[in-house]
């Protein structure tokens, strides 16, 4: 075989430039540039650890303190003496509690939006509803907040709650769940305002996972006879199913969580009571009430709620985003 | 709409009553489309005629009133909030808009990426009081004492999120062959990204960063321990600063009716920037795919 | 040249027949193989490329054409799971060598693509921009670039009137141009051309053909394309390949009046692909 040199490693210099020189002065920009990134896509993961990192450290007195007792305690008393006695029960029943209302609200309200935009709606209406829709959902939580402490708060407690105060009075179990006084200030309240704020939310994910559907999924189920709701039901339902779920549990992490809509009209009170007109109180509630002013086991223990709070949000978000995943997945995005 | 009678003749009984559950169901999403729409409607209402109300001239040249005052206005709450709100979006946006940037471009098909990408989304929604714990944990403690830095960097946490999954999309959506031809050139990879993808992607990442700006511009639960808030004229970022959202908080649950009103001003105010923003984003992003 | 009678006693006897163009050799692919993760894409591939020649790809859909365009500007390398091996030398340099700097061989080697892919920006910018990267230019030399190089690419005299209006605001036809004229611009000494008039309509088709006869006087140039007829048209040796190998390999005027291979004629004449 004849020989041919074969060179490695660089190109040499050709035409009446040097190419390779200009070149190189760009290698250590480029380098930059790809290592600047890739540190930014890196701090995504750190501001996670660092959540996890800064919100176990201060919560760690606590936990020393209180131990495993401090998820069944319900008495709230940062000033007793001679120790403080604090427990999370209130603030977690009361975030669980309001969260679950305000889904078996918004729910069904948003799926039935969602389902009128997609379906039923004429097709001049759905753009302005649809974008209103998602103006809605970006209107920050404090405005919802300050609207039920001035307006639904006083309502309710007029009309409403006695209302249903009066008509289940005497009545085994639901008697309890509706029982009196009104009050402006109550986990009813500030489960039906977390409803209206997270509706846009579950209305605008559910809309846009309905519209994943093929067409012609829906055409051939029309083409067979199908009415609007049999298409639904059959069709658009089983293919979103993920979809949808993935939704209403990131709007359930979003509720877990909100803070500014609930604080002003819950009430702010740590024992639980049975009935859901009575005041209460939530794990960001609590944490935004009392933090300020707060210090030693009593700030620790706002901590300790507050990273409850994050695990149980985080597993929320996760489960919806491994759903909604699937789902893309599905739709060959 | 024409009556079943008229459609069909010999009404088969299976027939109709398929078609009344259908339409019964039809009438329960429209009740609800009204529910969630009259209470959104009611909402902006109240907020509007209460905002109004309270809008006045003196709103934007005058502090905030200390107790018992009943005059008086949102001024430096209002440039502190602007301020921190500036900071936050000029610390967050290049950090996520880099962050994404290594997701499209350079990890699209690393581990790292995924892993990435499913944290931010998981950031994303985190609730945000948490963020202000963790800044108070990491900023507040540390630097001894409550800051508008605090606060800024509570913000810029909380955009970071919006801007990383924003751009990560929108560099998707620029076509590989655009990157082709610019490699084909003889581009270093650094050069195709920064001249030929973000340009591609421009009214993409913009439109983003404007969402991320809207997302924190009422923001309040992360600058409640964090800012904190008072009642005077300061620039100073290591010390507490006046903001909007805290002002409305505190003015809320105050006694005073000249406070509330306040509120509700500060409150349009908030709403007014954040549809703005949103507007613009839209506007913007529908050039984008008239293009 | 002495190294021209490289390729002729090459190591596997079962090697497709090379032919040699009629002059010397720019690029020289030897015992090429191309793999997709676990899938072989081209199997022992041996050509040359002739300097100042215009080489025709040709084959069904899939048969690596496009692939083997791809490894001499080393494209594949954006994508993971891609590898060849094997040797391509550009003179005497290895295409495939994992340390060669890829920008300074992307700068050698210049690609026009199926799809016109104009940058975001203006005409004037789209030919500056790959130029100033690695020559500092005055504005007046600049200018003077660009001209040439949009005169390179017959698309002078439809733009010299607004070479600040965006490129995609061309046409398909003179997009593409823009392109050539792009590539052009950087002052390589190979082209590679991927299917280039696919897209494009038969008036803007024919113009491209003209520009490329024109472009080889300059240039070595590869192109890969569907049409037969355009193959025969601009190309002086033609390659035509089938699942992944190269069949048959000759002056153009060979392959398509009397090919030696019988699936190289079955499909000429449309038998198949």
């Amino acid at each position: 075989m004849a020989e041919i040199v074969v060179q490695g490693g660089s190109l040499e210099a050709s035409g009446p430039f040097d190419r390779a020189r200009a070149l190189s002065a760009f290698k250590l920009s480029d380098n930059l540039f790809y290592w600047t990134t890739r540190i930014a896509a890196l701090s995504v993961l750190g501001i996670l650890g660092g959540i996890i990192l800064s919100l176990i450290v201060g919560a760690w007195p606590a936990m020393k303190t209180f131990g495993f007792e401090f998820l069944w305690t319900q008495r709230w008393a940062p000033s007793a003496q001679p120790e403080p006695v604090l427990g999370a029960l209130g603030p977690i029943y009361g975030t669980l509690v309001t969260s679950f209302i305000a889904m078996l609200i918004a729910v069904p309200v948003g799926l039935g939006i969602a389902i009128f935009l997609t379906e039923l709606c004429p097709q001049w209406l759905r753009r302005p509803i649809g974008i209103a829709i998602e103006l809605l959902a970006g209107i920050p939580s404090i405005i919802y907040g300050m609207w039920g402490f001035f307006v639904l708060g006083p309502f309710l407690a007029n009309t409403f709650q006695p209302l249903m105060i009066g008509l289940f009075e005497g009545v085994p179990v639901l008697g309890d769940i509706f029982a009196g006084p009104p009050s402006y200030l109550s986990l009813f309240n500030a489960s039906l305002i977390l409803a209206i704020m997270v509706l846009p939310f579950i209305t605008a994910v559910s809309r846009d996972v309905f519209d994943t559907v093929p067409p012609v999924l829906k055409e051939a189920a029309y083409g067979v006879g199908c009415t609007t709701w049999e298409v639904v039901r059959s069709v658009v339902i089983p293919y979103t199913r993920v979809g949808v779920i993935g939704g209403v549990m990131l709007a359930l992490g979003r509720a877990l969580g909100e803070t500014m809509a609930v604080t002003f009209i819950i009430g702010n009170s740590f024992r639980i009571s049975s009935s859901i007109f009575a005041p209460g109180t939530t794990i960001s509630a609590a944490i935004a009430s009392e933090f300020a002013e707060s210090d030693g086991l009593h700030q620790s223990s706002l901590i300790l709620l507050g990273l409850l709070l994050f695990i149980l949000t985080f597993f929320v978000l996760a489960a919806a985003r491994l759903m909604l995943m699937r789902l893309d997945r599905k739709a060959g995005k | 709409m024409t009556t079943l009678a008229v459609d069909m003749p010999a009404v088969n009984p299976i027939y109709a009553r398929r078609r009344r559950l259908d339409i019964v169901i039809r009438v329960l999403c429209l009740g609800a489309a009204l529910f969630g729409v009259s209470w959104l409607a009611l909402i902006l209402f109240t907020l509007f005629w209460n905002g109004l109300a309270g809008l006045s001239l003196q709103v934007f040249t005058e502090m905030t009133p200390p107790p018992g005052s009943n005059s008086g206005g949102l001024l430096n709450a209002i440039v502190g909030s602007l301020l921190m709100t500036i900071i936050g979006v000029g610390i967050g946006a290049p950090l996520g808009m880099f962050a994404g940037t290594y997701m499209a471009e350079y990890g699209r098909y690393d581990r790292l990426t995924s892993v990435v990408r499913f944290i931010n989304d998981i950031l994303l929604s985190a609730p945000s009081i948490i963020i202000g714990l963790f800044v108070y944990g990491a900023v507040v403690v540390p630097m001894g004492g409550f800051s508008a830095l605090a606060g800024s960097l509570a913000l810029a946490v909380i955009v970071i999120p919006v801007v990383v999954r924003t751009t990560e999309d929108m560099l998707l959506l620029v076509p590989n062959p655009l990157r082709e031809a610019a490699s084909a050139l003889g581009l270093p990879r650094s050069l195709v990204i920064r001249r030929v993808a973000y340009r591609a992607a421009r009214a993409g990442i913009v439109t983003g960063m404007l969402l991320a700006t809207a997302r924190v511009a009422g923001e309040t639960a992360p600058l409640l321990f964090t800012a904190l808030s008072n009642q005077f004229w300061s620039l100073d970022l290591t010390s507490t600063m006046a903001n909007l959202p805290v002002t409305i908080n505190n003015f809320v649950q105050s006694p005073y009716d000249y406070w509330k009103q306040l509120a509700w001003a500060g409150a349009l105010i908030i709403t007014l920037a954040v549809l703005a923003l949103n507007i613009g984003a839209r506007i913007l992003g529908a050039e984008r795919t008239s293009k | 040249m002495n190294n021209l009678n490289v390729s002729v006693d090459l190591p596997h006897a079962s090697a497709p027949p090379l032919s040699m163009p009629d002059a010397p050799p720019k690029i020289t692919v030897r015992d090429l193989n191309f793999y997709y993760g676990q899938s072989k894409a081209l199997k022992s591939i041996n050509l040359t490329l002739g300097t100042n020649r215009v080489t025709a790809f040709i084959g069904p859909s899939g048969c690596g054409k496009s692939t083997l365009l791809r490894i001499f500007n080393r494209m594949y390398d954006l994508y993971p799971g891609q590898r060849a091996d094997g040797q391509v030398l550009l003179d005497k340099t290895n295409i495939l060598d994992p340390k060669l700097d890829l920008n300074l061989l992307r700068a050698r080697i210049g690609m026009v693509f199926q799809k016109p892919t104009p940058f975001p920006m203006t005409i004037y910018e789209n030919i500056a921009f790959g130029v100033r990267l690695y020559e500092k230019l005055s504005k007046s030399e600049m200018d003077e670039r660009v001209e040439k190089a949009l005169r390179g690419g017959a698309l002078w005299d439809e733009v010299k009137d607004k070479l600040n209006a965006s490129g995609l605001s061309l046409s398909g036809g003179q997009q593409q141009r823009l392109c050539i004229a792009r590539t052009v611009a950087v002052r390589p000494e190979v082209i590679l051309f991927d299917e280039p008039c696919s897209a494009l309509d038969p008036i803007s088709t024919a113009k491209i053909e003209e520009l490329i006869s024109e472009l080889k006087e300059d240039y070595t140039i590869a192109i890969v394309t569907h049409n037969m007829q355009q193959a025969a048209r601009v190309s002086d040796q033609t390659a035509f390949m089938y699942l992944g190998e190269l069949v048959e390999f000759d002056q153009t005027s060979k392959i398509f009046t009397s090919p030696s291979d019988r699936r190289t004629q079955d499909y000429i004449t449309g038998r198949f692909g």
